[in-house]
C-alpha cells in the first residue's frame, strides 16, 4: 500500500518536473522522438483540405505529416486523390497541360449530396433571394442577416444556386460543379483570377515544367469563403523553432537593435 | 522510432580507419607516405578493415573533383555510394548524377506579403535533404520574423536609423523595424501574428556567387543550370564559403551528422541530399535531385499559402517569368552584385 503511494508520488513529481521542460521544448527533434506521425493531416486548411497518409509504394508514402501540427510537410504523390481539373473557359496552362485537382467535394462536411435534404421537398426552395437567418449551418454562417463577404451587395444565392444545390450558380444563371470554386470566385475577383491562371497567385505542385503535369490548388482549399473578409487565411500554428546555439537558453540575443542577424 | 544512430559510438573500439579519421589528419599524417607508395602499400595500411568497406573508402579518399571526373569515374563513384548508403541505412538508396538540362537556368520567388511564417518550407526542406536532425541541427532555410515598418509623418523627423542596424528599409530617418534584424526562433501558439511579416531566407543560387570565388580547392561551383553546387567528398571544411555567403545560407556539419534511417530520404543526388559527413559545409541546391528530374522543390510543395514559385528562368511562359513581369520585385542585397536567381516580390 505505502509502496504504491510511494511510487504514485515519485511519478507525480517526475511529470511535474518533465511537463514544463517538455514544453518548453519546442524543436524538431522533441516531436520527432516524442510524438507519432498523425494518419489523417491538412494541407492548408485544417477541416476543409486533408490528407490520408498511405504508402504509394513499400517506403514511399502519399504524405509526411508534422508530429507537432499535423501539417503535411512533404509530398511523395503530388497527384494523390486527385481528377482532371474540368473544363475551364479561359485560357491558361491547364488548357495546355495536364492539370488536374483534389475535388472539393470530399471535404465538404454536409456534402450527401446536398440535393439529399435541398430538393424542394424535404426543405423547399427559396421564394426569392433576399437575407434572411439561416435555419441550418450556423457553424459555416453564424450571423447569415450579417454576412461579411461582399458586404452587403450580395448573399447566399448570388453563389449557391437556389434549383441545384449540388452547384453554384454564375452571372447569366448557368451552373457551376462544386468542384470548381474558382469559376465562381473569377466572376468577381478577375484580377486575382487572371494571376492564378498564370500561377502567380494560389499553388501548384508536380511538375515545374512547360507541359508537365500539374495539381493546382482550388480558391476554397486556402480561403473561407464565408470569413474570408475577416481572414484571408486562417491563422495555423507554426512548426518548431530552430534549437538555440548551445551557450543559450533563449532568444534574446537577437531582440533590440545592434543585435543582427549575424553568425 | 529509434534514436538518431551515434556514429561515434562504434568507434571507439574499432581500430582507426581512414574513412573514420578525419580527412587532415589522415592526409596530414600516413597520408603522405601513401601517396608516395604504390597502390600495392595501400592494401597494407588499410589491411584489418574490411575489405569492401576499405574499398569504398580508399575510392573515396582517392576520387577526384566532380567536375574533373570522367562519366566512367562519375559511375564508379555513384555505384560505391549508393552501396554504402543502401547498407548504412538498411534501404535501397540511389544516387542520381544527371547533369544540368540545356535550356534550363532555374529561378525561385517567394511572396514576402503571403508566407505566414509557418515553418513548413524550413521542414520539408529537412525532409526531403536529409539534414542531420539533431546535434548538430541543420536547417537551410530560415524564416525570419520582422516588425511592420511604417511611413507616418510624425516619425519622419526621429533620428537616423540605430548605427549598429543594417537599414534595408523604412524611410531615411526611422528604420521602421525594417532592418535586417529578424528573428527566426519565435514560437508562438499561431501564425501569422499581427503587426509582423515574415521573410524566408535560403541560398539565392547567385549568379556571381562569392562563395565560390573563395573556395580554396573549388568544391563549389556553379552548374549550368544556375545552381550552386558542392562536391562534399573534396571540401576540406574550411568555412570560408560560410563567411562568404551574404546571405546566411551555408552550415557547416561541425559533427557527425544524425540522420535517423527511418527519417533518411533514399533517392538522392550526388550534389545534392546524400548523406554528409562531418566537418563539409551544405546549402539548398533548389531540390536538384528533384528540379533535376521536372519536380517542384519540395518547399514549393508544402507552402500551406503558395508563396513560394519555381521555374525556368529562360522559359517566357514559366511562374516566375510571368512574376517578373507582373509584380513588383526585389533582389536581397542587390547592391552587393551578387544576382541572385531568388527574387522577393509583392502583389
Ligand atoms: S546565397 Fe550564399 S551560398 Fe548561395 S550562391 Fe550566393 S553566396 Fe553562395
Ligand atoms: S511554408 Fe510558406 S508560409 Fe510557411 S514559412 Fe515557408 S514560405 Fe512562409
Amino acid at each position: 500500500m505505502r509502496k504504491t503511494a510511494l511510487a504514485m508520488l515519485a511519478s507525480f513529481t517526475a511529470v511535474l518536473l518533465l511537463a514544463p521542460a517538455l514544453h518548453a521544448e519546442d524543436t524538431y527533434i522533441h516531436y520527432l522522438k516524442n510524438k507519432q506521425e498523425p494518419a489523417d493531416c491538412f494541407e492548408s486548411r485544417d477541416g476543409y483540405s486533408n490528407a490520408t497518409r498511405t504508402e504509394v509504394e513499400p517506403g514511399l508514402p502519399n504524405v509526411k505529416c508534422s508530429n507537432k501540427t499535423g501539417g503535411v510537410l512533404w509530398w511523395g504523390d503530388p497527384f494523390d486523390g486527385t481528377e482532371p481539373m474540368g473544363e475551364m473557359p479561359v485560357e491558361a496552362d491547364y488548357t495546355r497541360e495536364e492539370a488536374v485537382v483534389k475535388p472539393r467535394t470530399g471535404q465538404l462536411k454536409y456534402y450527401m449530396p446536398c440535393t439529399a435534404c435541398h430538393n424542394g421537398s424535404m426543405v423547399p426552395y427559396p421564394k426569392n433571394k433576399n437575407p434572411r437567418p439561416l435555419a441550418m449551418h450556423q457553424d459555416i454562417v453564424p450571423d447569415s442577416m450579417n454576412l461579411q463577404h461582399g458586404q452587403g451587395a450580395i448573399w447566399c444565392l448570388d453563389c449557391h444556386n437556389a434549383r441545384n444545390r449540388d452547384t453554384f450558380i454564375d452571372h447569366k444563371g448557368g451552373e457551376i460543379g462544386l468542384n470548381q470554386p474558382q469559376r465562381l470566385c473569377g466572376k468577381c475577383h478577375g484580377e486575382v483570377y487572371s494571376d492564378w491562371r498564370d500561377g502567380i497567385h494560389g499553388k501548384r505542385i508536380g511538375s515545374w515544367e512547360k507541359g508537365g503535369k500539374k495539381r493546382w490548388w482550388v480558391c476554397t482549399e486556402c480561403h473561407n469563403p464565408h470569413t474570408v473578409q475577416e481572414r484571408r487565411f486562417d491563422p495555423i500554428a507554426p512548426e518548431p523553432r530552430p534549437q538555440y546555439p548551445r551557450t543559450r537558453a533563449n532568444a534574446d540575443h537577437e531582440r533590440g537593435h545592434g543585435a543582427g542577424a549575424g553568425h | 522510432m529509434s534514436e538518431p544512430r551515434d556514429k561515434d559510438e562504434k568507434k571507439k573500439d574499432a581500430p582507426l580507419k581512414p574513412d573514420e579519421a578525419s580527412r587532415r589528419e589522415f592526409l596530414g599524417g600516413a597520408g603522405l607516405s601513401v601517396t608516395a607508395a604504390a597502390l600495392s602499400g595501400a592494401g597494407a595500411l588499410l589491411s584489418g578493415s574490411d575489405e569492401a568497406e576499405a574499398k569504398a573508402t580508399w575510392g573515396e579518399w582517392f576520387q577526384k573533383n566532380y567536375r574533373l571526373m570522367t562519366e566512367d569515374e562519375k559511375r564508379e563513384a555513384v555505384l560505391r555510394l549508393e552501396k554504402r548508403y543502401t547498407e548504412e541505412f538498411g534501404k535501397q538508396t540511389t544516387v542520381d548524377s544527371a547533369p544540368a538540362k540545356e535550356g534550363v537556368l532555374f529561378g525561385y520567388a517567394l511572396n514576402i506579403q503571403k508566407c505566414i511564417g509557418c515553418r513548413r518550407c524550413v521542414y520539408a526542406c529537412v525532409k526531403e535533404n536529409n539534414q542531420s536532425r539533431d546535434n548538430p541541427e541543420i536547417q537551410w532555410i530560415r524564416v525570419l520574423k520582422m516588425e511592420k515598418g511604417n511611413f507616418l509623418a510624425g516619425d519622419m523627423d526621429k533620428g537616423y536609423p540605430d548605427p549598429a542596424g543594417i537599414q534595408v528599409g523604412g524611410n531615411a530617418y526611422k528604420n521602421s523595424g525594417v532592418v535586417l534584424e529578424g528573428e527566426h526562433y519565435y514560437e508562438p501558439a499561431e501564425v501569422p501574428e499581427k503587426g509582423y511579416f515574415y521573410f524566408p531566407m535560403q541560398c539565392m543560387q547567385c549568379e556571381k556567387p562569392p562563395c565560390v570565388k573563395v573556395c580554396p580547392v573549388r568544391t563549389t561551383y556553379r552548374d549550368p543550370d544556375g545552381i550552386v553546387v558542392i562536391d562534399y567528398n573534396w571540401c576540406i571544411g574550411c568555412r570560408m564559403c560560410i563567411a562568404a555567403c551574404p546571405y546566411w545560407a551555408r552550415r557547416f556539419n561541425w559533427g557527425e551528422p544524425n540522420l535517423p534511417a527511418e527519417e533518411m530520404n533514399p533517392v538522392t543526388h550526388y550534389l545534392g541530399n546524400r548523406p554528409r559527413m562531418k566537418g563539409v559545409a551544405e546549402k539548398c541546391t533548389f531540390c536538384l535531385q528533384r528540379t533535376r528530374q521536372g519536380r517542384y522543390t519540395a518547399c514549393v510543395e508544402v507552402c500551406p499559402v503558395g508563396a513560394r514559385k519555381f521555374g525556368n528562368l529562360l522559359d517566357p511562359d514559366s511562374e516566375v517569368r510571368k512574376i517578373l513581369e507582373k509584380k513588383k520585385v526585389f533582389r536581397l542585397k542587390a547592391e552587393l552584385n551578387t544576382y541572385p536567381k531568388f527574387f522577393y516580390f509583392m502583389d
